[in-house]
């Protein structure tokens, strides 16, 4: 092992096909550990304020206390975005219908698209995560294929073809799938993670939302009731 | 209680920016970079301890005098360089000094080789002058005689020519009896001119055949005078001379006679040109002269460079303490080379599978000057053909030794010829 064998200086000495490719990849890899970070960041705090908003929704406050606290300007976000959006539905057609299924219908379709507006922000660049995890694998290969075919085209000219020959360029070349690898890798993992993390997150809110809808048309039933008789 | 939970969930709805995502992601890639370089340093070492398992050794088969007497003999090549690039330098001066004097002294070399060759000559060339005089004198006597005899035919036909004369006068006087005396006058004046023509082509007559027979014994001298020379081999001499023979009888002799100018001058030519020939052979002999007393001189001082270096020697053999010490200094310069090769030869050992930690091998490695491979031979085998032939193998791999042009030229020589003992040591 002495310094010609050293990844900088094997790197610095690659071609210029070879290093496009340990460019890409490296782009690749901050880029996917930016996203991590970030999604992982957005979660935890997704996460804390679904159980803050939920603990306040079943302490028994009062709905349209829970509503006012906020002005309607704010955006609000998770479980609260999908309360609020079905609540004012609610309000507003309470004003307009008498029936219960025509606002119960209502509150659904608004909630429905609050929570897809959650989903959205939620899964926001874990794409990006899962196609750095699926390609930067297959890059990596490219670039050591390239390398070793450089490799071997420059082995046709040498007299002798001996390990030391050889051994740079291959080395070299497999930098670039160790590269791939080494951005795939926490990519796979954590793509795993966060987008499963998302989806528990989304199926409370849609939990939360058909919580809300029945306490709705609880609230309805026993109103049309008390109108009825 | 609401009031006081309002204050996270506040801080909670900021949305995520992506700045301290960035700058995390960006520190953890300069952290893994920094780690493989950091790491990097400490696993060569342990990749050199590995490499060190393979024992091959150096093993000088001379003993430490032979090795002095070596180191010795390297001195006295070296002192015998050394003088001879004294002589060299001398020579170069003596050169540069010669530079200026470099015509005047071909110029006395010539003087003297030629001062020599008239002395070799000189003999040859006074025989040749007393012959050349002693034929000289044959042909002036002969010459004489044909000029005495010439003049007593030229008084003798002024004898008849007065007798004739005499005879016309009568006629004329028996004519002039006859006719007038004007007309006689007039007719013996005619017949006078007549007589005088007639007389100047007698002349002319008499001239030419003297001329004639001048150049026919011109003709024979010159022929025998050419022969002589031919035997004598000394064309040179021989050839002036007859110049200037040849330009005495031209003075003496007519200037007509085209065919006689012409030969003179096809002579003259000849002979310009066997001048010629003459001094280019002599030139050219005094360059050979020239360079080989260079070559003599030259010798001369590579003996004199050869008489230092076995001094050298002598002394060498006489201080055998001093010869070791230096024998192990030259050691110690060599162990840098040494050590290159065995490090190259373990780099590019192979050993094979089966081999055991017993096996031995010594390969005797022969260089060339600029530390190329020119045979490597088993000279004690282990035994296991396959553990020679990776040995072999391993040599022929590591093969050219450049730095046994950086060594000093004296040791050089030591390390055209090595042993290297191949030991597997405790590898597996």
């Amino acid at each position: 092992m002495n310094d010609t064998m050293s990844i900088p200086h094997l790197i610095m000495s690659a071609s210029t096909v070879v290093q496009l490719v340990m460019l890409i990849l490296v782009l690749g890899s901050i880029l996917s550990w930016v996203v991590i970070f970030q999604r992982t960041f957005v979660m935890r705090r997704a996460r804390t304020a679904h159980q803050t908003f939920e603990e306040r929704f079943w302490s028994g406050v009062d709905l349209n206390e829970l509503y006012r606290e906020t002005p309607s300007e704010q955006e609000t976000q998770g479980a609260e975005h999908v309360f609020r959006a079905g609540f004012r539905e609610f309000n507003r057609l309470m004003a307009k219908t008498k029936s219960a299924d025509a606002i119960l219908d209502g509150v659904q379709r608004s909630m429905r698209v609050a929570w897809s507006r959650e989903e959205e922000r939620l899964t926001l660049h874990l794409v990006f995560l899962a196609t750095v995890a699926s390609a930067s694998p297959y890059i990596g290969l490219f670039g050591t294929v390239w390398g070793i075919m450089g490799s071997f085209q420059a082995l046709s000219m040498a007299q002798q073809a001996t390990l030391a020959t050889v051994a740079p360029w291959i080395a070299e070349a497999l930098i670039a799938t160790a590269m791939g690898l080494f951005a795939a890798i926490p990519a796979v993992i954590f793509y795993n993670r966060l987008s499963s993390e998302s989806d528990r997150l989304l199926g409370k809110y849609e939990d939360f939302a058909e919580e809300f809808h029945s306490i709705l048309h609880r609230n309805l039933q026993g109103r049309s009731e008390a109108g009825a008789a | 209680m609401a009031r006081r939970q309002r204050g996270p969930s506040r801080s909670n709805d900021k949305p995520v920016g992506y700045g301290v995502p960035t700058l995390l992601a960006i520190g953890l890639h300069v952290l893994v970079v920094v780690l493989s370089l950091v790491t990097l340093p400490q696993r060569q070492p342990v990749d050199a301890e590995s490499t060190s398992i393979v024992q091959a050794t150096l093993i000088s088969t001379e003993t430490t005098t032979d090795q002095a007497q070596r180191a010795e003999e390297a001195r006295a090549r070296a002192a015998a360089r050394q003088a001879e690039e004294e002589a060299r330098q001398e020579e170069e001066a003596r050169q540069a000094e010669a530079e200026e004097q470099a015509r005047a002294e071909a110029e006395r070399q010539a003087a003297e080789e030629r001062a020599r060759e008239a002395e070799q000559q000189q003999a040859a060339r006074e025989e040749e002058a007393r012959r050349l005089q002693e034929a000289r004198q044959e042909a002036e006597a002969e010459a004489q005689r044909r000029a005495e005899e010439a003049e007593r035919q030229s008084r003798l036909r002024e004898e008849q020519e007065a007798e004739r004369q005499r005879q016309q006068e009568a006629a004329e006087e028996a004519e002039r009896q006859r006719q007038q005396e004007a007309q006689q006058r007039a007719e013996e004046e005619a017949r006078r001119q007549r007589e005088a023509e007639e007389q100047r082509q007698r002349e002319a007559e008499e001239q030419r055949q003297r001329e004639a027979e001048e150049q026919r014994r011109r003709e024979e001298e010159a022929q025998r005078q050419r022969e002589a020379e031919e035997q004598r081999q000394r064309e040179e001499e021989a050839q002036r001379q007859r110049e200037a023979e040849e330009q005495r009888q031209r003075e003496e002799e007519a200037q007509r006679q085209r065919e006689a100018e012409e030969q003179r001058r096809r002579e003259e030519e000849a002979q310009r040109q066997r001048e010629a020939e003459e001094q280019r052979r002599r030139e050219e002999e005094a360059q050979r002269q020239r360079e080989a007393e260079e070559q003599r001189r030259r010798e001369e001082e590579a003996r004199r460079a050869a008489e230092a270096a076995s001094q050298g020697l002598d002394r060498a053999i006489e201080g055998e303490s001093d010869a070791v010490a230096n024998a192990r200094q030259a050691q110690e310069a060599a162990n840098s080379f040494i050590n290159l090769v065995r490090r190259a030869v373990e780099q590019a050992w192979v050993i094979p599978p089966g081999a055991s930690g017993g096996l031995a091998a010594t390969v005797q490695v022969q260089l060339g000057p600029s530390g190329e491979l020119f045979g490597a031979t088993i000279t004690q085998s282990s035994g296991d053909g396959s553990f020679d032939r990776s040995a072999l193998q391993a040599v022929e791999a590591a093969a050219p030794f450049g730095e046994l042009r950086q060594l000093p030229p004296a040791a050089q020589r030591d390390f055209r010829q090595f042993n290297l003992r191949f030991t597997p040591g405790d590898v597996r």
